[in-house]
């Protein structure tokens, strides 16, 4: 017995030595590509640009909605209220040097011998983007920072001893940082193939051009009105602050840029539904046919999916247990105009302080700008084909003054008659139940099932589209004091459904934007390079502007009087809010972490800053 | 066996009770505290939001940050500190006065107290706060001491609480382009706030991009 053992002992070692020696040293390793694997395929090449379109949200973006309470957009409507007043020194801050590294190791790649496999078209293709996307990254830096180091296109590495004075670049002024994006959009133009591609999701040579008219028109703004401050924000080494001389040509770029835009590309508004309404919705929140949205972060559904959906659709057509998180403010919904009257104020009381009694919720917003349908689902408008109604409480006369009565959500009295609905709103601190009256259209998807834990939405985050290059256009023109800044402006407000202007001020532009592009992530960046925000967001208590506001729509219970059934509403303080927002002088540029100059001494702080 | 498990337990309780308290630091007991102070008047300011401070810079170490100090409501501060030496400065644009101002040297060593001068933009004096019935009136002057700035308004508040400013208050009365000189401003309180046991009032100018400058605080009720 124990001799078998022996053997097969014997046997088996002699066995392993002689399986185990051949080529173990030489096999290739499957989960580790060199430079030649990837490069040689255009697949992988494709596959690695992917991860960089992964990586560039920043700011206000679908999968980060919480990020939309800290202007005067949205409020917090889930659990107890929000504390938020100050904005901080790091807030929507981007520095992100591994990402510009990883995009030169990138470029390096597709330049090298490796890359020989694919053809010309192609190199131009993928070189072009991943330069747009390093041209974002700098330019999504610059606004929050200022000017910051141009790395080029060297990849920097580091061995140990090495001098380390070659990787420690110090900061470009905020004029040359602009203009390097500008150059580069110009070059990127050139090499990039200019066809639509699949959902706008991959950049083309178009997107190049509106980046340039985006960055040219933020230049032009900042030399501009920074230098209108009374003490301008400045670092006596330019890294912060352009002078008020540059603004013209910055004007005279953003306007020939989008000129060319308009004029060659083909993108156009979208205006394939009747109703100026459900087109708005779809201008931005449909793929489909859209010819409008020129780069959007795209979603799919298996594998890379949002909950944006899922998290804010209404109560009463939710999917899953979620909803209402982020709900619209009553501030943005008075920002949008009617559509024959600029004052977009909404009339509860008469000039006597009497309640005004509408037969349906949604008479108040009737003649509002068809934007604001698209955009916000106020009381009585349509979701998902059903009427999602708002109703806070019942009123009642009591001695000659009218009373509140309230309860939980969904509760009716005897008579089967609703007491507060469903979507509320409520002053409570209940979680996914609405508190402001409203709840967010825009990038809400209506697909079903699109609002489930388990799948979640496709929905895409429009970075870029042709409305911009219309607004940019319409800014560029009245700063430079041309007359075709009003047609501009005037395409956006005919195809919105509302009246033309006839002359256009920098306020007109402000208005247009905001209202436009609610829930894009411009609104924050736009007043602080006209440097308004620390005028709108002032941080007085109870200030129209700086404090959110919600509205409470009323059903009339009083039984013989002449507005039984009908509808009142209340305006006041968002109790999910509890603080006005409050931006400082030191928030126009973010602070620099002592960290990074401890790496790099040649940074330069911000101003504020110390 | 058992006995020998036992005496590891012991052995680990042991080593519990003589690890700690070996490898911490002493946590910092000395109190800075001060006040910001014009021709030996404290300076009010806003006490809220974190938003009027000084830096306190400690030397001695290559790479450092600045430790903020936040002025409250009557222009004093305070921090809990290591003994050392230690540089007080201005924050740059932020406070109702001309930065940078010059450097103050503190050695901190035990409780310390320090007053920091500095030159601010407006002063105000001669206030007189008078409630009457449900009319608070306020008298007040204005001069321009130091800067360009222009005023941009002045404010009149009243809070329920120690607190008061253009934050934290219940009522208030603003002026927009006061000027300088004397200011009279009245604010008519409503039944509502009039119930409160306690009120405080207060005056302040708000200087054209920098914080308010402000009387002390003014029990009225």
């Amino acid at each position: 017995m124990k001799k078998i053992f022996k053997y097969i002992l014997v046997l088996s070692i002699f066995i392993m030595f002689n399986s185990s020696c051949k080529d173990f040293l030489e096999q290739e390793p499957d989960n580790i590509l060199t430079n030649e694997n990837v490069f040689k395929d255009w697949n992988m090449v494709q596959s690695v640009l992917a991860n960089y379109y992964g990586r560039v949200s920043w700011g206000q973006h679908l999968t980060d909605d919480f990020q939309y309470i800290y202007l005067d957009e949205a409020c917090n409507s889930s659990g107890g209220p929000d504390n938020t007043q100050n904005f901080g020194s790091a807030h929507w801050r981007v520095y992100d040097y591994g990402l510009i590294r990883n995009i030169n190791q990138f470029l390096a790649g597709v330049r090298s011998e490796a890359a020989s496999g694919i053809n010309t078209a192609q190199r131009n293709q993928v070189e072009g983007e991943a330069r747009f996307l390093r041209a974002w990254t700098y330019f999504n830096m610059a606004k929050g920072l200022g000017g910051m180091p141009i790395v080029g296109d060297e990849v920097f590495s580091y061995t140990a001893g090495m001098d380390i004075a070659p990787l420690q670049i110090p900061r470009s002024t905020e004029a040359e940082i602009y203009d390097y994006i500008i150059k580069e959009c110009t070059e990127i133009f050139e090499l990039m193939p200019k066809g639509k591609t699949t959902n706008s999701a991959r950049a083309n040579a178009w997107t190049a051009l509106a980046l340039k008219a985006r960055a040219a028109i933020y230049a032009g703004s900042l030399a501009k009105y920074n230098n209108l401050m009374n003490e301008p924000i400045r670092l006596p080494g330019g890294e912060v602050g352009i002078p008020a001389n540059k603004a013209q040509e910055y004007y005279n770029i953003a306007l020939t840029t989008s000129q060319k835009i308009i004029a060659e590309s083909g993108y156009g508004l979208y205006t394939r539904k009747a109703d100026k309404g459900v087109n708005f919705y779809e201008a931005t929140s449909v793929k489909e046919n859209n010819n409008e949205v020129m780069w959007a972060r795209d979603y799919k559904y298996p594998g890379n999916a949002h909950q944006f959906t899922t998290r804010n659709i209404p109560r009463s057509v939710r999917e899953d247990m979620d909803g209402t998180i982020i709900t619209p403010i009553l501030n943005l919904v008075e920002a949008f105009e009617f559509i024959n009257d600029r004052n977009g104020a909404l009339t509860t009381q008469t000039s006597t302080g009497e309640y005004i009694y509408y037969n349906n919720a949604r008479d108040i917003f009737a003649n509002k700008d068809p934007r604001l349908y698209g955009t916000v689902i106020y009381p009585g408008s349509i979701f998902k084909g059903k009427e999602i109604s708002f109703q806070a409480g019942r009123k009642f006369l009591q001695n000659g003054v009218w009373m509140t009565e309230t309860a939980t959500i969904g509760t009716m009295d005897a008579q089967g008659n609703v007491i507060t609905d469903e979507n509320g709103p409520t002053t409570t601190n209940d979680m996914n139940v609405n508190k402001t009256g409203f709840c967010i259209r825009k990038f809400v998807d209506e697909t079903v099932g699109a609002g489930t834990r388990g799948r979640g939405s496709e929905m895409w985050f429009v970075n870029f589209r042709y409305a911009e290059i219309l607004l940019i256009a319409a800014e560029a023109a009245m700063e430079l004091g041309r007359e075709e800044a009003v047609g501009y402006i005037n395409q956006i407000r005919t195809r919105a459904g509302i009246q033309p202007l006839s002359s256009v001020t920098l306020e007109d532009i402000i208005q247009e934007r905001r209202v436009e592009f609610a829930f894009e992530n411009h609104r924050y960046w736009d007043l602080k390079r006209w440097r308004k925000a620390h005028l709108i967001w002032n941080g007085i208590a109870n200030d129209p502007q700086a404090t959110h506001y919600a509205l409470f729509p009323y059903k009339v219970n009083q039984p013989g009087h002449e507005a039984h059934g009908k509808w009142v509403f209340d305006k006041q303080k968002a109790h999910m809010s509890v603080h006005p927002r409050f931006f400082q002088l030191q928030n126009y540029y973010n602070f620099l972490e002592q960290d990074w100059v401890n790496r790099n001494p040649k940074l330069v702080k911000n101003p504020f800053q110390s | 066996m058992k006995y020998l498990s036992n005496i590891s337990l012991i052995f680990f309780a042991l080593l519990m009770m003589i690890g700690c308290g070996k490898d911490n630091y002493e946590p910092p007991k000395s109190v800075l505290t001060g006040k910001v102070v014009y021709n030996n008047q404290s300076i009010g300011v806003r006490g809220t939001n974190s938003t009027v401070r000084l830096n306190l810079w400690q030397r001695g170490h290559e790479l450092y940050t600045a430790i903020p100090v936040y002025v409250t409501q009557d222009g004093t501060f305070s921090a809990l500190l290591f003994d050392g030496d230690y540089s007080l400065v201005t924050q740059s644009g932020n406070g109702p006065w001309a930065t940078p101002q010059d450097t103050v040297k503190i050695t901190v060593k035990g409780d310390t107290y320090v007053e920091y001068p500095v030159t601010p933009f407006y002063t105000i004096s001669n206030e007189n706060i008078t409630l009457s019935g449900n009319t608070l009136t306020a008298t007040f002057n204005v001069s321009q001491v130091t800067g360009t700035q222009a005023l941009e308004r002045a404010i009149l508040v009243i809070n329920k609480t120690a607190f008061v400013d253009e934050n934290a208050n219940i009522q208030r009365v603003d002026r927009m382009n006061p000027g300088t000189g004397q200011i009279t401003m009245t604010m008519t309180i409503t039944e509502a706030n009039l119930k409160n046991v306690l009120l405080n009032a207060r005056v302040g100018v708000k200087i054209q991009g920098r914080e308010a400058i402000y009387t002390p605080v003014k029990n009225i009720k």
